[in-house]
């Protein structure tokens, strides 16, 4: 791949006064402006959202490039960022928790409980992204590139939380009230856990070296338009996600989502109003909203903001009209991505990043049934819904 | 060398005193703290109810304990027995000597029950940081992320005074007007009133809405400033006499579980020296008592659609 030496011109900067015009009309805001951490979540939003886009970090279409094209290069990405956010995390439990042992657990880290539900979830969540083309955080990155498909998916995501609200209770009741919270600190200490995930990733990286088969790109693309190799995307995903962990609270994207989803939810009168146990687990969960600022609120519209600032720059951005056939998988695709992610208390960036990242079961359990899922999804998109 | 020593003696003298002195005996200012950070005999405890704040930042040197399950029974419902006081006082390097100051989120209110509680076990020199974590944090002082770690202490526990903590029969019987205490209800107007159950974003634990019958309503609010500090004993005389609460007659405070109470209780005990006792089981324990009478000026019933 060959770099050409010419400039970007002044209409791929247009979105940098963009942004700055959105952080000072928002940071004019007496919540936010009285709140360091609401304003540091709409600038974590903005980095994450332009790093997605830049690096093309979707975890289904780098999913569909190992199924179809066997090019495992967006895997190994993913695994990068797991690896680099693993040890960004260990760093920060150290200073937060120094005795890791039983039951003492680092605070708001996403170590859920694992149980049936969370299998069920991931793998309703893994059917769904794989149907609607892209997990939730691929989505509100790709409406920042124009994707208009991304809307109807939204609705869907919002529909499916609702129909988790309602069969959570029996959920709760039977099955996660007393499932097992398993944090791999408690067993080995942080070294040890270190270690471990650091074997699990080496492996994974090997193994998809072993099926990856080597894909060349011949065209000649101005260096801004070139997509960074997804490990770019992994290492500053990783050290992302480190950071909002330390400063605010581990990267997620369904939070307010699913709090939209309970607020509407509560005024139509369609879901139980109270949600048993949630508030007593870790993970990206819902509240009504009383307040309209959040911090995960101003994330995800950093992150659109920040992608649609990036897609400008490098050339991406074009409104796209969907066809029925789009409309139609990505609603469907975000009921069900809706539906998994509430039961699993995260999607890919709750659960299967951060999850991963602080060393919990959850994380990996999250990781294997949406692979499962992912895989069933392609399968059916590809012979009964295009 | 008579000299020097004599002003080396009188340098320690001068600067101790000036430790001493510089703050009421149980109050400590931010700039105080700060200073004396460092000083191997002040154990900082801080006791925030919101979780990841003292992770993502506390003052330098402050160890953690948690209200929900360090200074309460999480059985009974009671507050935390002698043994495990020690034992996690100890485990946090507090010794016989040390000077605790306490500090917290939410207006001190949960600092102020852990003041309320080592007061009960006799635990001495033990102070409140004035204007709590808010006003710390509003002048930018530092905080840090780095977990503390300490040596076990050698604290003993001797004493419990029960007398410092009331229970549901001290307030019935102010209710049925056979006692002569004066009843202070620190909770919003609102929840004073019975127009609300519980304060906004909290679940309604009672059964009834209202106060005890007798209970005067003085909102904990009243007794700080702008700032989060306590206000000086002179105001907070006044505001009390007015409502008629004077160090006359003994005192109990009371709101919803207990927390917001403690602040109370400590201005009135410790910053006036009056004599208080406060009913930590509080409107949770006596809105949900069968048979007591209970004042609901705005006749709200519960459930009623």
């Amino acid at each position: 791949m060959k770099h050409s030496a010419k400039l970007p011109g002044i209409k791929n900067f247009l979105g940098v006064p963009l942004i700055f015009l959105l952080v000072w009309i928002l940071n004019s805001q007496d919540p936010i402006k009285q709140n360091e951490i609401l304003y540091l979540s709409l600038w974590f939003g903005i980095f994450f959202g332009a790093i997605l886009q830049k690096s093309r970090f979707c975890f289904y279409c780098i999913s569909r490039d190992f199924i179809e094209k066997k090019n495992a290069l967006g895997l190994i990405g993913i695994i990068v960022s797991l690896a680099i956010g693993t040890l960004g995390y260990h760093v920060i439990f150290g200073a937060f928790l120094t005795d890791p042992s039983f039951p003492n657990l680092p605070p708001n880290a996403h170590i859920s409980p694992v149980s049936i539900v969370l299998i069920i979830g991931s793998f309703s969540f893994g059917i769904g992204m794989a149907i609607a083309g892209s997990c939730i955080s691929a989505q509100l990155y790709r409406l920042g590139e124009g994707l208009v498909s991304s809307l109807p998916s939204i609705i869907g995501i919002i529909l499916g939380f609702i129909l988790a609200f309602k069969t959570w209770n029996y959920f709760y009741l039977n099955f996660t009230y007393n499932a097992p919270v398993i944090w791999f600190p408690h067993y080995l200490g942080y070294t040890g856990s270190v270690i471990l995930q650091i074997l699990i990733f080496l492996f994974l990286v090997l193994l998809l070296f072993k099926f990856h088969k080597k894909t060349s790109d011949k065209k000649n693309y101005s260096w801004w338009k070139v997509k960074w190799p997804t490990y770019i995307g992994g290492i500053l995903i990783g050290l992302i996600g480190a950071l909002a962990f330390l400063r605010i609270t581990p990267l997620g994207v369904t939070a307010e989502i699913g709090n939209i989803a309970r607020t509407t939810s509560e005024y139509f009168n369609i879901a139980p109003g109270r949600l048993e146990g949630l508030d007593t687990l870790r993970g990206c969960f819902t509240a009504v909203k009383n307040i309209f600022w959040t911090n995960n609120g101003l994330f995800i519209f950093g992150l659109v903001m920040g992608s649609f600032v990036s897609a400008v720059f490098s050339e991406d951005f074009r409104i796209q009209i969907p066809s029925f056939v789009e409309i139609r998988n990505s609603f469907v695709g975000g009921i069900f991505m809706g539906f998994g992610a509430m039961i699993a208390l995260g999607c890919t960036v709750g659960n299967l990043l951060s999850g991963i990242m602080a060393a919990s079961l959850s994380g990996w359990v999250f990781l294997i049934f949406c692979s499962i899922g992912l895989y069933l999804g392609w399968y059916l998109k590809k012979n009964f819904l295009n | 060398m008579k000299i020097i020593n004599k002003i080396a003696v009188l340098i320690t003298f001068l600067f101790t005193t000036q430790i001493a002195f510089a703050q009421s005996n149980f109050l400590v200012s931010t700039d105080w703290l700060a200073k004396n950070i460092k000083n191997q005999n002040v154990k900082i405890i801080e006791v925030s109810v919101s979780p990841g704040l003292y992770e993502r930042g506390h003052i330098e040197g402050a160890v953690n304990f948690k209200w929900h399950t360090d200074l309460v029974d999480t059985v009974n419902r009671d507050i935390i027995s002698k043994d495990k006081l020690e034992k996690l006082l100890i485990n946090s390097g507090v010794n016989k000597d040390s000077t605790i100051i306490l500090y917290g989120d939410k207006n001190n209110w949960f600092a102020a029950w852990a003041a309320w509680i080592f007061d009960i076990y006799g635990i001495e020199n033990v102070k409140l940081l004035d204007g709590g974590r808010h006003k710390w944090e509003a002048e930018k002082k530092a905080l840090t992320p780095i977990a503390t770690k300490v040596k076990p202490g050698n604290i003993k526990l001797t004493k419990t005074n029960l007398a410092l903590r009331a229970r549901l029969s001290d307030v019935v019987a102010v209710a049925n007007k056979k006692s002569n205490v004066a009843l202070v209800d620190i909770r919003s107007a609102a929840e004073y009133q019975g127009k609300i159950f519980a304060p906004a974003g909290v679940p309604e634990l009672s059964v009834r809405a209202g106060h005890i019958p007798g209970a005067v309503n003085v909102s904990w609010g009243e007794a700080v400033n702008k700032d989060g500090t306590i206000k000086s004993a002179a105001e907070l005389k006044k505001i009390y006499a007015a409502a008629g609460v004077d160090g006359s007659k003994p005192i109990i405070t009371y709101c919803r579980i207990g927390e917001r109470s403690s602040h109370t209780w400590f201005v009135l005990k410790k910053v006036l020296g009056y004599d208080v006792k406060n009913y930590d089981g509080s409107w949770t324990e006596y809105g949900n008592s069968v048979g007591n009478p209970i004042s609901n000026p705005s006749g709200t019933i519960w459930g009623k659609i």
